[in-house]
């Protein structure tokens, strides 16, 4: 095992400092926004210490971005990636090859023109510290290619030290490249790209950037300056309004094109390969052993038009950031579904046949919500009168929205797994096998026992914490059948193969 | 219909749900006399004293009296060698299965008021999930806790 040390290649200094960057730029454009609008107030040299200010930071940042580089080093050594690091600090991480669960590979636009990769170290625990586990800022490719084959080797090592029936030839018939399972056509991204939720993503992040910002913006010249525009009248408004609305959704169908641009999967050595991305290309890596779930979402536009999206849960790790549902398949033809997954779940049941809910149980779908907006409703008519009035269309909305949802609900399962339908707004249609159900609960209310049904909390593991899914307001037998299905003590125990548990 | 777990709690642990009932009326008598005082330097009507007191005194019945009772006695848990089984609930009653197979850890707890009664709760957690069983004598919750992770190393995953 060789024992030389790796260094990063030298424009991992360059993005060390463009990351640095764009966390400042923000309040940079701001405060220079700011000055230059107060502009003729304050003259003299005080006016300038801001940018004085700026141009050291962004020295010492540079400096820092350098000397980060300059300092990171990785080495293989007793089965283990050691990587040692640190602005002041000297940090030292030693993560053993075993437990690493998967690399993955980012190629940015700084990255391509030197044919050099970002790699992510993931391993199982990885909750507690929010970071990816290790990251190489920047590598040579081959150099990436290598830690692949140190870990595989010392994989292999391990394992056959344990059995030693394993032949070492196992790296050789590894490396074989398979047809992708799924490629998105242009127009299947052009459609997501305009269809996706990308709008309210682009709000809240201004909402964000204003509530993070909101000391350096001077509120008091806006106010002056919206109540002037109040005068030019509520069609400009209205137009602005639009105005805005247009650009965030062009703003919006560009980021989701660029990110999801040639997105494709394939599946190799029991992992899930994806690739996607236009200026950034990304890598994506969830072995299939991690995965705790597949859901099948639709919301209601895109069911209309026979399009959906295929999210798959996947447990620890932090490479969907938030929680670890990943976009499997992010817009596809309802038709095509099927035939995908079973390529890649071959344990997976995809024909399912719901038991739906009984008619009885319409009542809980909508009968509290009615709890809070009647007294809103009342309570919004009597202070607005008469436009408040509009608030009474909240019941008959909800109670459609609640028919819909009780004519939604369903599930079904066979020895082996559970399948969940249910709506919030968008169908969901959830897979998951009865070994990764963490925990069951059976839940009843005063009135639903009065009404013989209840529901069922179903737990699986996504990301670091849980995911419950409800099968809501069943019939009570259904229920207790749902619990002794899941219940180990009742059933035989037909099948011996065993299985990693999560 | 499906049998109920067998085991309760212990008995003791009604009288300390019974203490922090005390505790959370006593928040809700703060309050209350807040209100009484403000009463009094405002209008001093009659009828806001006397709502102001009955409330107190449902509040103090309903947390110190009703409430507990009826948490202690739907509370049920059962031990068994592939899985563990909970009662519990208020107004919704739950009824929770755990596999032995899934169990990741299980930890005692004591705080200064169950440690005055010699009781424990006993948490255990799967990979997504944690539940806990809240009053327990400290020498059952130990050997609970024995028992459980013995069970829950020996169980295979066999499906």
């Amino acid at each position: 095992m060789s024992k030389e040390k790796f260094t990063l290649h030298p424009i991992s200094a360059v993005i060390n400092f463009i990351k640095v960057l764009k966390e400042m730029i923000v309040p940079l454009i701001v405060v220079i926004a700011v000055n230059g609008f107060g502009g003729g107030g304050n003259e003299g040299w005080t006016s300038y210490i801001v940018y004085i200010i700026y141009a050291v930071l962004l020295i010492a940042m540079l400096v820092s971005g350098i000397i980060r580089w300059k300092r990171f080093r990785y080495w293989f050594e007793e089965e283990e990636l050691r990587i040692e690091y640190g602005l002041f600090v000297k940090k030292k991480r030693y993560i053993p090859f075993e437990r690493i669960q998967s690399l993955n590979y980012t190629e940015g636009i700084l990255h391509r023109p030197f044919g050099l990769v970002k790699v992510k170290v993931e391993t199982a625990g990885g909750g507690a510290t929010k970071e990816a586990d290790a990251e190489l800022t920047a590598i040579s490719k081959e150099a990436a290619e290598q830690i692949k084959k140190e870990m595989n080797l010392a994989k292999n090592r391990v394992s056959e030290s344990e059995d030693q029936d394993l032949p070492l030839q196992l790296e050789e018939q590894v490396v074989q490249q398979r047809k992708p399972l799924f490629r998105m056509s242009q127009k299947d991204l052009l459609i997501l790209a305009s269809t996706s939720g990308g709008v309210g993503v682009f709000f809240s992040g201004l909402a964000v950037f204003v509530s993070q910002f909101s000391e350096l913006i001077p509120y008091e010249t806006i106010y002056n300056e919206i109540i002037m525009f109040i005068r030019f009248g509520a069609l400009l408004i209205a137009l602005a309004v639009f105005f805005v609305l247009l650009v965030a959704w062009i703003v919006s169908v560009a980021i989701t094109f660029i990110n999801y641009y040639e997105f494709t999967i394939r599946v190799e050595d029991d992992e899930i390969i994806i690739t996607r991305g236009l200026l950034e290309k990304k890598k994506i890596t969830i072995p299939l052993s991690r995965i705790q779930g597949v859901r099948i979402m639709e919301n209601p536009l895109r069911q209309l038009t026979g399009y959906a999206t295929v999210i798959v849960d996947s447990a620890g790790g932090s490479m969907a950031e938030k929680d670890e549902k990943i976009r499997l398949l992010p817009l596809i033809k309802k038709d095509q579904i099927t035939p995908i997954l079973v390529q890649i779940f071959p344990n997976y049941e995809f024909e399912a046949s719901f038991t739906r809910v009984p008619k009885r149980s319409r009542k809980f779908f909508y009968r509290l919500d009615f709890l809070w907006i009647i007294p809103v409703a009342g309570a919004v008519s009597y202070f607005f009168y008469p436009f408040g009035l509009l608030s009474l269309l909240l019941l008959p909305l909800s109670f459609l929205l609640g028919a819909w949802q009780h004519k939604t609900a369903g599930y079904w399962m066979d020895e082996k797994q559970l399948v969940i339908q249910y709506r919030l707004f968008s169908r969901v249609s959830l897979w998951v096998e009865k070994k990764r159900i963490q925990a069951m609960t059976e839940r009843t209310t005063y009135f639903q026992k009065k009404a013989a049904v209840s529901s069922i909390m179903t737990t699986i593991k996504s990301g670091v914490a849980g995911s419950t899914t409800i099968v809501p307001h069943i019939e009570k037998k259904d229920a207790e059948s749902l619990m002794e299905w899941y219940e180990p003590t009742r059933k035989e125990s037909i099948n011996i193969q065993k299985e990693q548990p999560f | 219909m499906r049998q109920e777990p067998i085991n309760r709690l212990s008995e003791k642990g009604l009288r300390v749900w019974r203490i922090y009932g005390i505790f959370q009326s006593l928040i809700a008598l703060l309050v209350g006399v807040g209100v009484g005082v403000i009463n009094y330097f405002t209008g001093q009507h009659l009828w806001i004293y006397i709502v102001d007191g009955i409330v107190l005194f449902l509040i103090g019945y309903l947390l110190i009296y009703l409430f507990p009772k009826i948490r202690w006695t739907r509370w049920r848990y059962e031990v068994r060698e592939q899985e563990i089984e909970l009662q519990h609930g208020l107004f919704i009653v739950k009824r929770t299965l755990v596999p032995m197979v899934r169990v990741q850890h299980v930890d005692t707890e004591q705080g200064p008021i169950l440690r005055k009664y010699d009781l424990s709760s006993i948490t255990i957690s799967t990979a997504a999930t944690d539940h806990t069983i809240p009053a327990l004598v400290t020498a059952e919750a130990d050997e609970l806790r024995g028992r459980i992770s013995i069970l829950a190393r020996v169980a295979e995953d066999d499906v």
